[in-house]
């Protein structure tokens, strides 16, 4: 039986993922599988890239490729490789080395770059078919090279540059407040850099967050010593001449005229999908390299695409006589893993089984996605949120009936949380300061189990009642005073209105305080008070306070 | 006479003394005035001379009218009728012998229980071996310890439940407890948490607010409460902070472990937002909580039946060794990691050769040189020692199938109670040609037996236990057994003998302790240097204790037990599909213990006072769940799955996760929390899933109400 050639092109969290999965086929030699990696570092979490830019966390903490054990098994990892073209009529993959990779499926795992906003001062290319023809060297498979002093934050370069302004303790100025924007914002103040965040928007992560949300969230990142600028669309760089003749970043101008100086300028405007080498192939593209649920390219059985570079969008007459396709990449590592997994586990029973009519790929598809719920990763700002919580508790929308709000906002103690149900379901919430609200509201979410009638148990979790008998009182009769044992205080009480008037006596009576011994104060306080309120009660008639 | 002995009950093994209160009385008449012994606490390191609730009762069960004092044998219209020894343990024999012949040897089983002697424990196991020729010999500590067992061995090459002393906990600044609710289940133990919830370092992990949970109220620690079931997922977001957050103790790491690369890999992708999203654990506190571990001088890791008795219990306490590991945690003094054993003989009774998997000296009984030495020592030819049997679960599925177990015996173990899936278990039971009893009180399990035959209590017998700690202790009788009970020493004898059995089988305990050191020694439970003078001096005795030396207190101060003395890393992950998500309208069944039970409850629901206590099964459920369901606090409810249905009564509380229902197990019949659980086991160390069934609790409507 002859392998299966499968080569994969993108070597980050979700090529990696995919490689770990197809290991056992390529061991058993029904897959023969290429990897070329790009970049020339072993696969990391790109998730954790913000920790690592503050230093909050080394690169080998990061890893999740495990190069070595690919290759015992069989496969070829080509680290530092990039590949150039993908030819389908030879159904080869052209490499930078010049060589060719022969393939029966190719798997495009090439991810997602940084946008770059339309800047004076800033180059932005275009990736359009035309120039991708034209410039081949420096389009494919490679970013643009941005200004001294102006960073995205995607790989590891960009992060090393970021660190070195975080540890030089410089001023940083972040273009843009969405989550990994605002990630980098507040994990850099934390680690003592000045840092200033510039956005359009009327409040912080705008797409995910509603505007009470929104406004407590800069509330609290303006109390961890972090500037926001809010309204204000960003139009020009300002260059400086260093000693040494390098023009660097010196300023962000926005449209309104203001001036935002600095030493580093982070872009965090989203990300986009590497889609150049799907469009110089002439595979169908919108947002990113549109495929079907089966992750296979809309153009080609034999090419398939995972993780931030594909969009997913099911071919029905429908879409497929549509100009613009619906959604987008989600961006997020989870669905991205998800793909990996089945993708690599249909290759597996593909090659292990072929079909008999020589058939392609995988059958059926995955599970379509639930909404993804977003996170800011931060010490001491903690945001979660999902779904559309644009409704306000007291709008009457004839076209969503069954839809309902409860809020709580206080916005001086930076604490809110709004939830939107449909029948009682929770379909999209957003909580700032709540932690662990947050983290019971998620898994409700994420099991699409009902929310409690009333909505404010779950904001108590997060309060001093959460134990409804922490702060209640230890001298309550039910109240357990030995767990050895399990003596009330009632038994106790009771034992000690028979005479037993000291610990060892009750010890004797009731068995509280024979086991650990850890209650035997507790009992003493039990019959002190007993005694104290014996002595002002000697009829022991009940009194009203 | 008063005799220094141990409580009947848990691993903690507290001792007591328990002094004869008329000797005039005869021994085993039912008496009115009372128990025939009087139980007092006696100062020893893991109890301090306390004693639970427990403990202090334990003596009523010596003379309760529930005691069985003669043999029982089912009579042709099917009830149990009292007969004599001789007829009893004839009629077992020619069974045995015939089912044999019939269906070859393996066609008879044997299910022991970890509540037993070293002595019983050790002597069944040869028993079965030798006597009845067969390999399907497992016990119920299958449903306990197998999971910590396999995580310990996989990790140290050794598995001691606690590998240090229990009173070095006291000056523990932080005890991370992952699952387990000692303040219920062995209450005397929470006397060694008071320095670390004096440094407010007393951390748990339970996703109910347990006795043990309010132990860290005040100031004194924090209680996390995940969703059932996530216990893993969280372990790896506090590995991930650890290794991310740099509080890895690498000269420790490099010089004792290996593995590091690959569970560094295996973490990544665990960051605690991630974490949080999976277990309802903020992400802010997996993030504290790995510092806390890390700034700690004196920290120790434990785990419990809560994170271990789930299909991926391995590789949970897996992970809680590999966290302890990173943080340089075993083999450190003052610090280190355990697992809390749960029968009172849970730690021996792994030991000894009941598990199917192995010879005494916690032998491989695959491992050849093992297979010689034991054999050696018995005195038959290594090849007449059958191989590998089949773990509990697998056992008990092969009841009255082709194949299968057509014959069992049942020693210690009340399992139509304590089995996964009992509804199964019973019509395995029926499908038998023969099931054969050792039990003082009629189980639940002894009920449906066709031989039932009458032992011992605690406080009649002598031999041997070893507690949590891998402590040695004595076991000494303070009375003689009523007429008509017998030693299980004397059973396995007399029915080894009418076997035709040329093996030795000893009836006096010393004697068979004395033949476990030698079939113990060079093992990796070692006793070969204890005896039973040396206990009785008062010498402390834990394992390791080879021929001439003083014991092992403390393992792993320089090396860890596998053949290069580092410990394994190992790294785990989460499986796909290891159990079903629960739909919208499921709750997930935690099912657990009460203070006043033990184990299946055979013993302690025959104690007055513990069943006036807790006389049925409650399902404790959230107040805001409740008011969904439409249930009040102690309305009659039924939960249920595809495998049955328990009918009790709701009890409303707050220390319950709103996604959750918590039974507790001790209960029979229609209120066996185990109708419910799954009998899907953890691959390595065939554990079943007690901790996440999914259920749904509805109100019962009772039959008339409503008109």
């Amino acid at each position: 039986m002859t392998p299966l050639r499968i080569v994969l092109i993108g070597y980050g969290p979700v090529g990696a993922r995919f490689v770990e999965e197809l290991l056992p086929a390529v061991r058993s030699g029904a897959v023969a599988l290429t990897v070329v990696a790009g970049e020339p570092v072993e696969a990391y979490n790109r998730v954790l890239v913000a920790e690592y830019a503050v230093g909050n966390a080394d690169l080998d903490a990061m890893l999740v490729g495990d190069r070595d054990t690919a290759e015992a098994a069989g496969a070829a990892v080509m680290l530092g490789v990039r590949a150039t073209r993908i030819d389908r009529d030879a159904r080869v993959v052209r490499l930078s080395t010049g060589e060719g990779l022969p393939y029966d499926r190719v798997v495009l795992a090439t991810g997602s770059r940084a946008n770059v906003p339309t800047l004076d001062g800033v180059d932005r290319p275009r990736r359009d078919l035309a120039a991708l023809e034209r410039h081949p060297a420096t389009l494919v498979a490679r970013d643009d090279e941005l200004p001294a002093g102006v960073t995205a934050l995607r790989d590891l370069d960009d992060a090393r540059r970021v660190l070195d302004a975080v540890r030089g303790r410089r001023r940083i100025v972040v273009l843009g407040a969405g989550v990994l924007g605002l990630e980098l914002a507040l994990a850099a103040a934390h680690a003592g850099a000045q840092v200033c965040v510039v956005h359009h928007g009327p409040h912080p992560m705008p797409r995910n967050l509603d505007r009470g949300a929104g406004h407590v969230l800069r509330s609290a990142i303006r109390r961890t010593g972090i500037t926001v600028i809010a309204h204000s669309r960003a139009e020009a760089i300002g260059f400086r001449t260093d000693d040494d003749g390098t023009r660097r970043f010196d300023m962000l101008v926005t449209a309104d005229g203001k001036q935002v100086r600095g030493d580093l300028l982070v872009l965090s405007c989203g990300v986009s999908p590497r889609n150049e080498l799907a469009t110089l192939a002439g595979l169908r593209t919108a947002t990113g390299v549109v495929v079907g649920p089966d992750l296979r390219s809309w153009s080609d059985p034999d090419v398939f695409a995972i993780g931030d570079c594909a969009q997913v969008v099911e071919r029905t007459e429908e879409t497929a006589g549509r100009r613009v396709l619906p959604g987008a990449p989600s961006g997020l590592i989870g669905p991205g893993w998800r793909q990996a997994e089945w993708l690599a586990a249909a290759f597996a029973a593909e090659a292990t089984a072929p079909q008999e009519d020589g058939g392609h790929g995988p059958e059926g598809g995955l599970p379509e996605e639930r909404e993804p719920i977003v996170m800011l990763k931060a010490e001491h700002v903690d945001v979660v949120a999902v779904g559309d919580v644009s409704a306000d508790p007291w709008d009457d929308d004839a076209l969503a009936p069954r839809r309902r709000v409860a809020q709580w906002a206080d916005p001086e103690h930076l604490r809110y949380v709004k939830m939107v149900t449909e029948d009682g379901v929770l379909t999209g919430f957003a909580s700032v300061g709540m932690p662990r609200t947050a983290a019971e509201l998620t898994l409700l979410f994420e099991r699409r189990a009902e929310l409690p009638a009333d909505r404010s148990l779950l904001l108590r979790f997060d309060g001093p009642d959460d134990d409804p008998s922490a702060g209640a009182d230890a001298f309550a009769p039910d109240a357990t005073v030995c767990w050895c044992n399990g003596v009330t205080v009632a038994r106790i009480e009771d034992s000690a209105a028979c005479g037993n008037t000291t610990v060892e006596c009750v010890g004797r009576d009731t068995r509280a305080g024979t086991g650990c011994g850890g209650c035997r104060g507790r009992i003493a306080d039990v019959l002190a008070r007993a005694a104290a309120s014996g002595a002002e009660e000697p009829d022991g008639a009940p009194s009203l306070a | 006479m008063a005799a220094d002995t141990h409580c009947p009950y848990c691993a903690l093994q507290c001792a007591m003394t328990l002094t004869p209160t008329d000797a005039a009385t005869p021994p085993g008449t039912t008496d009115a005035a009372g128990p025939p012994v009087t139980v007092a606490g006696r100062d020893f390191p893991t109890n301090r001379g306390g004693l639970c609730k427990k403990g202090w009762t334990s003596a009523e069960l010596l003379a309760a009218p529930s005691r069985l004092t003669a043999p029982l044998v089912r009579d042709a219209d099917g009830s149990l009728q009292e007969t004599t020894w001789d007829a009893a343990l004839d009629l077992v024999a020619d069974r045995l012998r015939g089912i044999r012949a019939q269906h070859g040897a393996d066609a008879v089983g044997v299910f022991g229980g970890g509540g037993l002697t070293n002595e019983k424990a050790y002597l069944l196991g040869k028993f079965a071996r030798l006597a009845l020729g067969t390999s399907r010999i497992d016990y119920n500590g299958r449903y306990c310890m197998s999971s910590a067992a396999a995580a310990g061995n996989r990790a140290f090459g050794i598995d001691r439940g606690l590998p240090f002393p229990l009173t070095d906990l006291d000056d523990a600044t932080t005890i991370l407890l992952l699952g387990t609710n000692v303040a219920e289940t062995m209450p005397p133990f929470i006397g060694h948490l008071a320095g670390a919830q004096a440094a407010g370092g007393l951390v748990v992990v339970d996703p109910r607010r347990t006795a043990t949970a309010r132990l860290t109220d005040d100031g004194r620690g924090l209680h996390v409460q995940p969703a059932p079931g996530t216990d893993l997922v969280l372990l790896l977001g506090l590995i991930h902070v650890v290794i991310a957050e740099r509080l890895v103790d690498e000269p420790y790491v490099a010089d004792r472990t290996t593995g590091h690369a690959a569970l560094r890999r295996s973490v990544a992708q665990w960051w605690p937002e991630r974490v949080q999203s999976v277990t309802g654990v903020p992400a802010a506190t997996v993030r504290a909580l790995a510092r806390r571990l890390a700034a700690s001088e004196r920290a120790y890791v434990l785990t419990g039946r809560g994170v271990e008795q789930h299909v991926d219990g391995t590789d949970t306490a897996t992970a809680a060794i590999n966290l302890a590991l990173l943080l340089g945690l075993p083999g450190r003094p003052g610090s280190g990691y355990g697992t809390l054993t749960g029968q009172g003989n849970g730690q021996g009774g792994r030991e000894h050769g009941q598990k199917c998997d192995q010879l005494p000296g916690y032998r491989k009984i695959t491992d050849p040189s093992a297979r010689a030495h034991v054999a050696r020592v018995w005195g038959v030819d290594p090849e007449e020692i059958p191989g590998p049997g089949l773990p509990a679960i697998e056992l008990l599925g092969s009841l009255g199938r082709p194949d299968g177990v057509r014959a069992l015996l049942v020693h210690g173990s009340n399992l139509v109670v304590s089995s996964p899936n009992v509804a199964e278990v019973r019509r395995g039971i029926e499908r038998l040609d023969l099931l054969v009893v050792c039990d003082f009180v009629r189980s639940e399990t002894a009920a449906l037996a066709d031989v039932v035959l009458p032992v011992l209590q605690w406080a009649e017998e002598a031999g041997t236990m070893t507690n949590l700690e891998g402590r040695v202790i004595r076991r000494r009788p303070a009375l003689a057994p009523p007429e008509g009970a017998r030693d299980e020493l004397w059973i396995l004898h007399e029915l080894a003998r009418r076997l035709g059995s040329t093996a030795r089988f000893d009836t006096d305990p010393e004697q068979v302790f004395e033949e476990l050191r030698l079939v113990s020694e060079g093992g990796i439970a070692d006793y070969s240097g204890i005896d039973y003078a040396l206990l009785d001096s008062g010498a402390e005795a834990f394992w390791p204790f080879p021929r001439g030396s003083s014991g092992t207190p403390r393992l792993f101060a320089d090396r860890f037990h596998h053949d290069d003395g580092l410990a394994r890393l190992v790294a785990v992950a989460p499986r796909t599909g290891a159990r079903p998500a629960p739909s919208p309208d499921e709750l997930t069944l935690v099912t657990g213990r009460l203070l006043e039970h033990y184990q299946s409850g055979a013993q302690t629901r025959r104690v007055p006072e513990l069943l006036d206590a807790q006389p049925d099964a409650r399902a404790a459920i959230h107040p805001a769940t409740a008011a969904r369901l439409g249930i009040a606090d102690d309305e009659p409810v039924e939960v249920a799955n595809e495998r049955g249905t328990v009918r009790c009564r709701a009890r409303l509380t707050t220390d319950i996760r709103t996604d959750a229902v918590f039974l507790p197990f001790h209960y029979g019949d229609e209120q066996a929390a185990n109708l419910l659980t799954s009998d899907a086991v953890d691959p390595i160390s065939s554990m079943p899933e007690f901790k996440a069934n999914l259920v749904r609790v509805t109100r019962l409507v009772e039959a008339g109400a409503g008109s």
